[in-house]
């Protein structure tokens, strides 16, 4: 225990020096409400302090690197849905990217607008599921039913589009499975109208309120030269301090031609990198996002969804590529290893969680057990995509 | 109509002077007698066996365990959250420790690492328990069956299930309606629905109170 | 800087530690597996190159790959449809490899390494300590294909249990039937009765404790 500790009221100070600590071996998960799935962390502890933080993963280890090699290229689609649950479509758009850049595909324009429409919608949706649950962590259990309000329009929104109400299976390689249902522009636009009006309210529920403040600022900080070791992105690189995004700095798609800004976490309450940077930089991302939807929407033309070329079985050329996309956690990335044949050779999937997480056994030791919770559901993590 | 059809639409459709009130508030099949007396202002009481009585408050109190494995479990938050409310089947109080829960919702993909977990999470819970399969993973491995090495294929190869719910994952619905079938089991778990013989003797018994 | 440039410092600075120039649909080396820890770190520190940032890194088998680009490369062992491990005889050959996607935040390019080593002694250097996210990815490399990490602080399974027996994705994998007693393949399928009462399960499949409850599910 440290020694410069200040102790109040009956001389704390002079107590904690005399008590020799014992470190505790202190197992959290894989069933445990603040570790945001079976995530099992195994915390040495000096009384409340973190000595030692070591990560036990693999709990939810689904084989779909294995899966990658025996289906088709189209049949994999399913199975990057059930990386990130709670950001498919984000999912699915870094996969068919990749598959449509190794072939050489020019995918139609109404597709990839209707692409961007839903991938920012799922965006906003991932995000409010992260303020939430972060909410719950700091113990605010209100913010979480506000979320979970919006977020069920946008599934709405998503399963009249697609048919499924989480997962959607709807991008395709080369386009979508099927054109959006007449009066999607409009059920858009309604919801991004109530959408801009609802932040402010989570602002005043969670951003600012003091209690939440105390508990999320200075707390966590992850530093630029840490996140780039650790391979951090998303919200966590940007929270501190780096406008970093695939949207914009590795552009796909048409996010090119799009208007927006990317939040970066400038210490506003604390420290540059803390969590509640982290945290700010979700909540300013969905303001972007709705501008993006607005002039995605601007300009959707008509047209095929689907890529003429591709009716049939899909074969990719032989070699390798790497291809990166923003999903709302960070950097997803598929190395895909083809062969000539209509399956994957080999996939690998480097997932933004999986790096985000590693990063804790950096920062854990010597912060505060509490402080701890704050740290994971500040970074975001889904169970999903970084086990596989 | 095949045989099994007809015997299952015949074992749902309710009798005729069916009165789901008395459903509610007694939970067993007495007399109708016994149910307007127990609605009656000045003689309120109601007639039962401990065990029906001790079943109606488990099947009204349902506390699941806070389990959420992958996919289904977000929509077991979903189910919980403002728009499906799952409290009002008595099922809204996740607990985070087994040993206060009597329902495992097992909501996602089953690996062979959180197997035993799992099992110990079950044999940590109380007795009466039940276990929920929820989603395709849950019930037979789902779309990791044909390569998935790490995936056990079906929970209830490892602890005894009473509901499945079907679904990738099962809409919040799905589930509600998985508790209400859980809901029905727990009702008719000992002696079925009807109540002894001594108790409908003694109800034929008592004069009818009108209201 | 452009990958060509890239190979050609490495290949000015290490001489034969690097064999060839990938020209695939990314750019990139093929250095010595023995080595790349110092390439690694050469290509972090070096003010023109800059890699910072490790994007991935791979663990692949090329057992069985179709080299003339037909597609028809060997097919991967699964689960039958009625959940048993399919066998085979094949023994797995060809080199085990390491794919490296590097991309520098200063300078905005990308590179790729890649490594490949023998099936029989599949040593690499570690990279850890020049990107210690690799430290997770190549654990995951161990885990997953199989690859020893020389110089890894703590190489160890990540995903899988500590006392898993293979390494699941060599193309030569047979899927387990059991681990620890948690079974992995299907129910015995042939074992169930089908008839026109119902199913009846096998013993291997848990029952509710009384059977002969009469709650089934319909009185609701």
């Amino acid at each position: 225990m440290s020694e410069t500790a200040t102790g109040r009221g009956w001389g704390a100070q002079d107590v904690r020096r005399e008590l020799h600590s014992e470190l505790l071996e202190i197992n959290m998960g894989p069933q445990h409400p603040a570790t945001h799935g079976v995530l099992r962390l195994l915390v040495h502890t000096d009384g409340e302090i973190v000595q030692g933080v070591t990560a036990h993963i693999g709990y939810l280890h689904r084989c779909a690197e294995k899966i990658a090699e025996g289906c088709d290229w189209r049949q994999w689609m399913v199975y990057t849905d059930r990386f990130d649950y709670l950001a498919p479509i984000n999912m699915n758009f870094g996969y068919a990217v990749a598959v449509e850049r190794m072939l050489g595909v020019k995918v139609p324009e109404r597709a990839e607008h209707i692409r961007v429409i839903c991938a920012e919608l799922q965006r906003i949706a991932s995000h409010l599921i992260a303020i939430g649950t972060f909410g719950l962590d700091m113990g605010a259990w209100t913010p979480l039913l506000y979320c979970f309000r919006e977020r069920e329009e946008i599934l709405n929104i998503l399963e009249r589009i697609s048919g499924g109400r989480m997962l959607y299976n709807y991008f395709d390689i080369g386009g979508l499975r099927y054109d959006a249902y007449e009066g999607f522009e409009r059920d858009v636009l309604d919801f991004v109208n109530i959408m801009e009006q609802k932040i402010p309210e989570y602002d005043t529920l969670l951003s600012y309120n003091k209690i939440f403040i105390e508990r999320t600022a200075d707390v966590g900080v992850i530093d630029v030269a840490t996140c780039h070791a650790y391979g951090c992105t998303g919200p966590v690189l940007r929270g501190a301090g780096v406008p970093f995004d695939c949207r914009k700095d590795d552009p796909y798609s048409i996010y090119d031609r799009f208007e927006f800004d990317i939040p970066y976490g400038e210490g506003e309450q604390g420290t540059v990198g803390d969590c509640w940077d982290r945290y700010m930089v979700r909540m300013r991302e969905m303001y972007e996002s709705c501008r993006i939807i607005r002039q995605a929407v601007d300009a959707l033309p008509g047209g095929p969804v689907k890529a003429e070329e591709l009716k049939k079985l899909v074969k990719v050329p032989q070699g390798s590529l790497y291809t990166r996309t923003e999903s709302s956690k960070g950097e997803i990335g598929y190395h895909i290893f083809a062969d000539g044949g209509s399956k994957p050779f080999r996939t690998k999937v480097r997932s933004p969680s999986f790096s985000n997480l590693h990063v804790i056994e950096k920062v854990g030791p010597g912060m505060m057990l509490s402080d701890l919770v704050a740290t994971i559901g500040s970074l975001d993590i889904v169970l999903g995509e970084i086990d596989r | 109509m095949t045989q099994d059809r007809k015997d299952y639409v015949e074992s749902v459709t309710p009798p005729a002077g069916y009165d789901p009130r008395r459903e509610q508030c007694l939970d067993f099949h007495v007399a109708e007698d016994l149910a307007a007396m127990a609605e009656s202002d000045d003689k309120n009481f109601i007639l039962t066996t401990v065990d029906n009585l001790f079943d109606w408050a488990r099947l009204s109190s349902v506390w699941p365990v806070t389990f959420g494995l992958a996919c289904c479990a977000i929509e077991m938050m979903a189910a919980s959250a403002t728009r499906y409310d799952i409290d009002r089947f008595g099922a809204g109080a996740f607990r985070a420790t087994p040993r206060q829960a009597d329902l495992m919702i097992v909501s996602g993909t089953v690996t062979a690492k959180m197997a035993t977990r799992l099992t110990r999470i079950y044999d940590q819970m109380p007795e009466p328990k039940w276990v929920v399969a929820m989603g395709s993973c849950a019930i037979g491995g789902g779309p990791y069956f044909k390569y998935g090495y790490h995936v056990v294929k079906g929970v209830d190869l490892i602890v005894p299930v009473d509901v499945y719910i079907p679904g990738c994952p099962p809409r919040p619905e799905v589930l509600l309606d998985g508790l209400m079938r859980l809901q029905d089991k727990i009702r008719g778990r000992r002696g079925g629905t009807k109540p002894p013989k001594w108790v409908a003797d003694y109800a034929s018994k008592i004069p009818y109170v009108k209201r | 800087m452009e990958a060509t440039a890239i190979h050609a410092l490495l290949q000015s600075r290490f001489g034969d530690a690097v064999l060839d120039y990938v020209d695939s649909f990314e750019k990139g080396s093929l250095v010595a597996a023995g080595r790349v820890g110092e390439i690694a770190a050469f290509l972090r520190d070096d003010a023109a190159l800059g890699f910072e940032s490790l994007m991935s890194l791979a663990g692949l088998d090329w057992d069985g790959y179709d080299t003339a680009g037909k597609g028809k490369s060997v097919d991967i062992l699964g689960y039958d449809e009625l959940g048993r491990p399919e066998a085979s005889d094949r023994v797995g050959d060809g080199d085990l490899g390491v794919a490296y996607a590097l991309y520098s935040h200063r300078h905005g390019h990308k590179h790729t390494l890649f490594v490949r080593v023998p099936r029989a002694a599949p040593q690499v250097a570690s990279v850890a300590a020049v990107w210690a996210t690799a430290a997770w990815h190549e654990r995951e490399a161990w885990d997953l294909v199989g690859i020893r990490f020389a110089g890894h602080p703590d190489l160890k399974r990540i995903l899988l249990d500590e006392e898993w027996v293979g390494h699941p994705l060599r193309k030569d994998y047979v899927m387990p039937g059991s681990w620890q007693g948690v079974p992995l393949d299907g129910r015995d399928y042939a074992a169930c009765k089908w008839d026109e009462a119902g199913v009846t399960l096998p013993d291997d499949v848990k029952k509710p404790d009384d059977p002969q409850q009469p709650g089934n599910g319909n009185q609701g």
